[in-house]
């Protein structure tokens, strides 16, 4: 067993993983809103940054900034239209709701988009170190997935929109107090969540197929990151993802691959049982 | 409002005029009713439109001619079409819809499971299901008289290939085997594994992956590490596409990579450009494959020529073939039933023995079409070459990384 090849192989996938949950994990926490859509969202960015390679010729990396923009509009339209207006419900409400519109979503990219998988190929090949291979399109991607994840983690420290998004976060009544306005943060916060999943999509339309049959898989993933790393938090995001790769990694080796899932979820239950606030979570987040 | 006599008098002639040539132009007997749930949205839309496709083309051409006749009568033929959104359960329910909306035979859906809940419906109300894309043995070892499949069994296809590899890889001795856990890839690996025990080969990994699964890096380090001269992948498209670019990027070079059924699939080439090259796989049918027979396509060539423009020039693949070779079956089918009875139809299904363009089909027990000499493919030049049989062989195997 090559235990530096399967440590690179659970890192690189974890951090497109982190990359994945983080918009997922924000917009869980801030708005306790559990965002069916998102797996879609990040296929949509995978189309939109397909198609602009394809039809018009921009590099992946280079279509990854208005990708993200497109769906934070996308994201911030959706909240302001349809989620604010159930968003202090049970969160069954929402999540029906969210189940709803990713229905739409994914029949519509299905039905234009064919659900036929399409893949960027940017032919880097692999780089060698001490015999452990690293595919380059995936080192872009998790270089990528950590330098958005940090982006987002400053935003949300230092910029008044995230101090502000934090604030109601922890409590929404003190922050429409303090004259913050709830709506407008709620509406800003799952446009963010949806421009991450679209940076996500860019991201791994370079590594992965690009077809809406794994929205349901990322959707899938982005929960259970969240879950092992904490609802809310963006290193919580980060840590949950790396986690999560590294024990698929080691699982798909020692217990076969079909046991690798499994494993995921098995970890996700056991901090259920022992942290229900997850690696990294807040009391109060669970 | 109320029509003065004059206006009354000259719509009524109107009418009857029309009818009267609309009389003229219908075929004598009711439709015959094809129910047909499809998967045209969700994961499998891409398989429920070929399907979709080849349905329409075959109406239209089959009522273009007068439609089929069944005892003296001509009849015209008519789909009734749902959408099941890739939901397995749904398409049970859908079967029963199109049974109640009059259906006297049904077309399965794409892949082995959906096939099978579809055709148990089916037995329920006797109505005949016919299944052209469903391949798996354990669908049809339920002992339900109603189904019909017209590919042939996958362990057929194993046999074949090891056979084939033997005698064109000198030294081939290892292989390593990694499968979707669905119906039908599992089914493919653990045949791949049996014959290849067979023949004389050593399984030097045997895995299965489970649906969902987005990364193959461990399975890949693992086969890696064993370094086999053949490694056998089965799934559909998406898992095949991650898995080939991932062997590459790990650096695992075996003489022969063979997936199942990537290539069949135009797709497969074209997500994959020039990293298919070398790839071979099976299938139940290619468009180069000439057979003559029975129905509206009597040869391949005629076949290839109607659907190369209703589908604006793509090249047909074994799923528009098994289905299209099914339907000009049922042709001759309904007009030996005599009858558009479900037991009627089901005894003249299970009689069939007869040539089409797609090939020969001749029911044996289970219902599944005999075994044949099915082609072993491969990707040359991002272009598809047959390399077996020889009879219809296009090029000679190339190992990988000639």
């Amino acid at each position: 067993m090559d235990v530096g090849q399967i440590i690179a192989n659970g890192l690189v996938l974890g951090a497109l993983y982190a990359c994945l949950a983080v918009g997922f994990s924000l917009v869980w926490g801030v708005l306790n809103v559990i965002n069916m859509l998102h797996g879609s969202f990040v296929i949509l960015g995978g189309y939109l940054t397909f198609f602009a390679a394809q039809v018009i010729g921009i590099h992946p990396l280079a279509a990854l900034v208005p990708v993200a923009l497109i769906l934070f509009v996308l994201g911030y339209a959706l909240q302001a239209t349809f989620i604010n207006k159930v968003v202090a419900a049970p969160v069954l409400v929402t999540l029906t709701l969210t189940f709803g519109l990713d229905m739409i979503l994914y029949n519509v990219m299905t039905v234009y988009f064919s659900a036929t998988p399409r893949q960027l190929t940017l032919g880097l090949g692999s780089v060698e170190f001490w015999g452990i291979f690293l595919p380059v399109e995936r080192l872009i991607g998790m270089g990528l997935a950590l330098a958005l994840t940090a982006i987002l983690f400053v935003t949300m420290r230092t910029s008044s929109i995230g101090r502000a998004i934090v604030a109601v976060r922890m409590d929404r009544f003190a922050a429409a107090l303090m004259g913050i306005k709830v709506n407008r943060i709620y509406a800003i916060t799952f446009g963010i969540g949806a421009l991450m999943a679209g940076a996500a999509g860019s991201v791994f339309a370079m590594v992965f197929p690009v077809t809406t049959n794994l929205s349901g898989v990322f959707l899938g993933k982005a929960f259970v990151v969240c879950v092992i790393g904490g609802l809310g938090s963006v290193p919580g995001a980060l840590v949950g993802g790396l986690a999560l790769g590294l024990v698929e990694a080691f699982a798909g080796v020692l217990l076969g691959p079909q046991n690798a899932l499994t494993a995921g979820f098995v970890l996700m239950l056991l901090l259920l049982l022992v942290r229900p606030t997850g690696i990294l979570g807040v009391k109060g987040y669970e | 409002m109320k029509l003065s006599p004059t206006i009354a008098g000259l719509l009524s002639g109107a009418a009857l005029a029309l009818a009267a040539t609309g009389g003229a132009l219908a075929q004598d007997g009711e439709p015959i009713k094809i129910g047909a749930p499809l998967a045209l949205t969700g994961g499998l839309a891409d398989e429920g439109q070929k399907q979709r496709l080849v349905y329409e083309m075959w109406a239209e051409k089959v009522n273009a001619a007068g439609g089929i006749e069944v005892d003296g009568v001509k009849h015209p033929v008519e789909f009734i079409e749902y959408d099941y959104q890739t939901d397995g359960p749904r398409a049970g329910q859908l079967a029963e819809r199109v049974i109640n909306e009059g259906a006297q035979i049904i077309m399965a859906p794409f892949g082995s499971g959906h096939s099978k809940i579809t055709a148990t419906v089916g037995q329920r109300y006797q109505i005949p299901v016919v299944a052209c894309v469903a391949s798996s043995e354990s669908v049809y070892d339920q002992g339900n008289p109603y189904l019909f499949g017209t590919l042939s069994p996958n362990s057929n296809m194993t046999k074949a290939m090891v056979a084939y590899l033997k005698e064109k890889v000198p030294g081939l001795s290892t292989v390593a085997i990694y499968g979707k856990d669905d119906v039908f890839p599992k089914s493919m690996a653990s045949a791949t594994a049996a014959a290849a025990e067979d023949g004389g080969l050593k399984v030097v990994y045997n895995e299965l992956y489970p649906a969902g699964a987005i990364d193959h890096s461990s399975a890949i380090s693992s086969i890696k590490s064993q370094n086999p001269d053949w490694v056998y992948v089965t799934g559909y498209t998406q898992d095949l596409i991650l898995a080939r670019r991932q062997l590459a990027n790990l650096g695992v070079e075996p003489k022969v990579l063979t997936m199942v059924t990537g290539p069949a699939y135009v797709e497969f080439t074209e997500g994959l450009g020039e990293l298919a090259d070398g790839v071979t796989s099976q299938t139940w049918w290619h468009h180069t494959v000439a057979y003559e027979g029975v129905g509206v396509w009597p040869t391949t060539a005629s076949f290839y020529e109607d659907f190369k423009e209703a589908s604006g020039g793509q090249d047909p693949d074994y799923v528009h073939g098994s289905c299209a070779g099914a339907l000009v079956m049922l042709e001759d089918v309904f007009k030996r039933a005599g009858s558009l009875e479900g037991p009627a139809l089901r005894d003249a299904l299970a009689a069939t023995d007869i040539q089409t363009f797609y090939g020969p089909i001749d029911f044996g027990e289970n219902g599944m079409n005999q075994a044949r000499d099915l082609p072993i493919i491969q990707v040359q030049d991002e272009d598809i070459k047959v390399l077996y049989p020889e009879s219809i062989a296009t090029a000679d195997l190339e190992l990988m990384g000639d």
